[in-house]
């Protein structure tokens, strides 16, 4: 039997992306911190997490990668003979390395050939000499040392590092209390689960972990010998409520350090790090993401796909089911019983949906814990300050839409501080804070859709320089300015410059949020204030109901939420107007307002022409409603949306496809984007 | 029948070992995902060899070697030591620890499978040298 370890590309992949989660949040504590301070254990953790990076891209023959990763931990291991401190430029080094690492990961991801490192990046993680340790080499603990030896004892004491020594004393000096925990593993204790990685994920959850240590016990009179794991736990909770809560005995638990008097409440040492910073608190703890993985299990995206791509054949045969039962009950059957199980099994099917598509979801702080480094990116290049405030509302949103998000905000976040925030003396003038604040908040808009507001404390959008830049009149509303802003190519500043220049626009925000996601932007600016972009995309893939279609003889699904109205169209009362990107438009009365018709089949640039006897009416926010004309309605049920692979080279108004239950592949129109591309083709023609 | 314990705190390189292993049926395999894990299943039930990573939270695969060696009872278990290259983890080093063999990543399948079945034949003593 062969072996192929490349067989385990897609479980690397998974994996990789999970430690680079977790390089990227500590990272990001460690640039957060005043440069005297330590972070020995980070630096531990950094260097453990890319050499296993480093081993599983050997195994899996990824070799670019391990050369960086490998340069990395060579980074890392000067800094901690340094005593835990990193130079700005090591980590600098190090970002630009992790950054390089998830583009190569993409690339496998891919199946593209995985690019080697360029010169400039190895030269930025060149190793440089020791700097002298400097000013606050660790030991600053001395007073608290001496008395943590005696605490603990000789034996324990002898056992424990420096760092783990300094953490105790932290921990102490910030009001919480160390416990010693004894745990003796047995075989009738490991059949109840009851084993050392238990205990030490519910201890986990009940404080900060220090120290882990095996302890072999000679048998004597009375105790038959073995194993016994000692730990040393901070925790908040006293003795008693530790034992209870981890299921250990009450002696297994006990308190051999009290905690020391608080001259505030709260953890002094983490506010005085950086008040500014108002970051998640998971990103900051030491132990989060170990404690996290206590209870998650990874789980290769494709295979919950495939669950759905079951799904998906079982709500096919479920409305095969209903459409036969409505035959039966036509034919006049008695069907009462049946049609009860089929609303039954529909509501089953929907509960099931919603349990897998929960298994896709991510927390948004996996999107928005990435963008502090960022910020800080985007600081050096431009030389201004600017401090990041996230707010997550522990939203949760798919794990395709969490991917697709993440660009749009990288750019919303380059505009911000590129053209958003003003420069010094500007800010100086106005009378506002020389450091600026970029504020992004999410939270659930709704059961369906996320919201996230990206929001500068800048000088506003310069109407009149959009205006004069796309050769239109001002803008008077903030609708109208983003439609402006969201013409491909269009920068309010001349010369292209290092971060948002090379033609990338907003008009990619749009593209992803708007055509790809299926989402809403919408602008809030003002003069002198500010601006806020707000993001609003759905929380998972689509499965909606929806109604099938027949237009220039060719079945299409839309989805009903978007169908303001089905009206019937009497060609008698329709009026001739002018054309629309070459197209014939018609207009009709509803209700005192006009409401243009369009032929179905031209506004996608298909072939065929819809007889129009029936329009779908749809509305994009507070614009004019337009009619879509077809040939007939068919029916409503339930499709499973496949987005279309690549949103760059998706048609606009196709949201995608599905299998109506016959096999082949039906488009599935997005009617909304529809709309905006004809108002865009009239702006253009007008 | 031989009973391997496989411990790394990655699952891919766990389960990359374990299929390595899978074409030898005589060899029952076992996974821990911790040092901790490991040593808490090494006092509970005998095993006939371990697979070891060094790079590990919490406890080290060289602490590990030095707490197993340090009991009688499993002072003589193989123990197969696998590393990634790095000036750190010098061949001494892991073999002073009491280390039976080691092997750095990237291994071929078969190799590992080869070690394996050499050190569960030879024993602790004879690997090291």
């Amino acid at each position: 039997m062969q072996v192929d370890l490349r067989e385990f590309r897609a479980a690397y992949l998974a994996e990789v992306d999970e430690h680079l989660g977790a390089v990227n949040a500590l990272l990001h504590a460690i640039a957060g911190r005043p440069k005297d301070q330590a972070a020995p254990r980070e630096l531990r953790d950094l260097m453990r997490l890319l050499h296993t990076v480093k081993g599983l891209s050997a195994m899996v023959g990824i070799e670019p990668i391990v050369t960086i990763s490998h340069r990395m931990e060579s980074v890392l291991r000067t800094a901690d003979r340094a005593g835990g401190f990193m130079s700005e430029r090591a980590l600098d080094g190090l970002i630009a390395g992790t950054r390089a690492i998830e583009s190569r990961v993409r690339q496998v991801g891919k199946g593209e050939p995985v690019t080697e490192p360029s010169a400039a990046l190895l030269e930025a993680l060149r190793d440089e000499p020791v700097a002298s340790a400097g000013a606050g080499s660790p030991g600053a603990v001395a007073p608290t040392g001496a008395s943590l030896d005696v605490a603990l004892g000789p034996e324990l004491s002898g056992k424990l590092t420096a760092s783990d020594k300094e953490q105790l004393a932290q921990g102490t000096a910030s009001g919480r209390r160390g416990l010693l925990v004894e745990f003796a593993p047995a075989p009738a204790k490991a059949e109840r689960g009851h084993t050392i990685t238990t205990v030490r994920q519910r201890l986990a959850e009940l404080g900060e972990i220090v120290r882990v240590l095996p302890v072999a016990v000679p048998a004597g009179p009375g105790t038959p010998g073995g194993l016994l794991f000692t730990i040393l736990l901070l925790s908040d909770a006293p003795a008693a409520a530790v034992a209870e809560a981890a299921l250990l005995d009450a002696q297994d638990v006990r308190e051999i350090l009290a905690p020391r008097e608080l001259p505030v409440p709260g953890r002094p040492e983490r506010a005085a790090v950086e008040p500014e910073t108002a970051l998640p608190v998971e990103a900051e703890d030491d132990h989060g993401f170990e404690a996290q993985r206590g209870g998650m299990l990874r789980v290769d995206v494709r295979r919950v796909d495939d669950a759905i791509e079951q799904l998906s054949a079982l709500i096919v045969t479920r409305s095969r089911l209903a459409r036969a039962v409505a035959e039966l009950r036509e034919a006049g059957a008695a069907t009462r019983e049946l049609e009860a199980i089929v609303t039954d099994n529909a509501r089953q099917l929907r509960d099931l949906r919603a349990a897998i598509l929960r298994v896709r979801m991510v927390p948004i702080d996996a999107v928005l814990d990435r963008l502090p480094l960022v910020i800080r990116g985007l600081g050096k290049s431009t030389g201004k300050q600017v401090r990041l405030v996230l707010d997550s509302g522990g939203a949760e949103l798919d794990k395709s839409v969490a991917e697709r998000i993440f660009p749009a905000l990288v750019h919303l976040l380059r505009n911000a501080v590129d053209h958003g925030i003003e420069g010094r003396e500007e800010r100086l003038r106005a009378g506002k804070p020389e450091q600026a604040t970029v504020r992004v908040t999410s939270s659930s808009h709704s059961s369906r859709q996320i919201e996230i507001r990206v929001s500068d404390d800048g000088g506003g959008v310069d109407r009149a320089a959009v205006a004069r830049k796309a050769g239109r009149d001002v803008p008077s509303t903030d609708a109208q300015l983003l439609e402006l802003l969201c013409r491909p190519g269009l920068s309010t500043r001349d010369a292209a410059d290092l971060t948002s220049g090379r033609g990338v626009g907003m008009d990619i925000v749009q593209q992803i949020v708007v055509d790809g996601l299926g989402g809403e932007l919408a602008l809030e600016t003002t003069a002198g204030v500010g601006t806020t972009f707000v993001l609003r995309v759905p929380l998972t893939i689509a499965i909606v109901e929806a109604f099938v279609v027949l237009a220039g003889g060719a079945r299409y699904v839309v989805p009903v939420p978007v169908v303001e109205e089905i009206i019937e169209v009497d060609a008698r009362t329709t009026t001739r107007g002018p054309r629309v990107r070459g197209q014939e438009s018609r207009f009709f009365a509803r209700r005192g307002e006009t409401v243009p018709l369009v032929d179905l089949c031209g506004a996608l640039g298909l072939p065929g022409v819809a007889q129009g006897g029936v329009a779908l009416v749809v509305r994009r926010g507070r614009d004019e409603p337009v009619a879509f004309g077809i040939d007939r309605i068919l029916g409503q049920q339930e499709t499973v949306i496949r987005p279309l692979a690549d949103p760059l080279v998706s048609v606009a108004g196709v949201s995608g496809t599905t299998d109506l239950g016959d096999g082949r592949a039906t488009l599935v129109l997005d009617l909304l984007a529809l709309c905006a591309k004809l108002g865009r083709g009239k702006d253009r023609a007008a | 029948m031989a009973e391997i314990l496989v411990v790394d705190d990655s699952k891919v390189m766990r389960d990359m070992v374990t299929a390595c292993l899978r074409p030898d049926g005589n060899l029952v395999v076992s996974q821990a995902a911790s040092g901790l894990e490991a040593i808490e299943r090494l006092s509970l039930k005998a095993f006939d060899l371990v697979v070891l990573d060094l790079n590990m939270p919490d406890i080290g695969g060289l602490e590990v070697v030095e707490f197993v060696r340090a009991q009688d009872k499993l002072a003589r278990l193989p123990i197969l030591i696998l590393t990634t290259r790095s000036e750190d983890d010098s061949r001494a080093k892991i073999l002073a620890a009491g280390a039976s063999r080691y092997m750095t990543k990237p291994f071929a399948p078969e190799v590992i499978l080869a070690e394996v079945r050499a050190l569960l034949e030879t024993g602790h003593a004879s690997g090291a040298g």
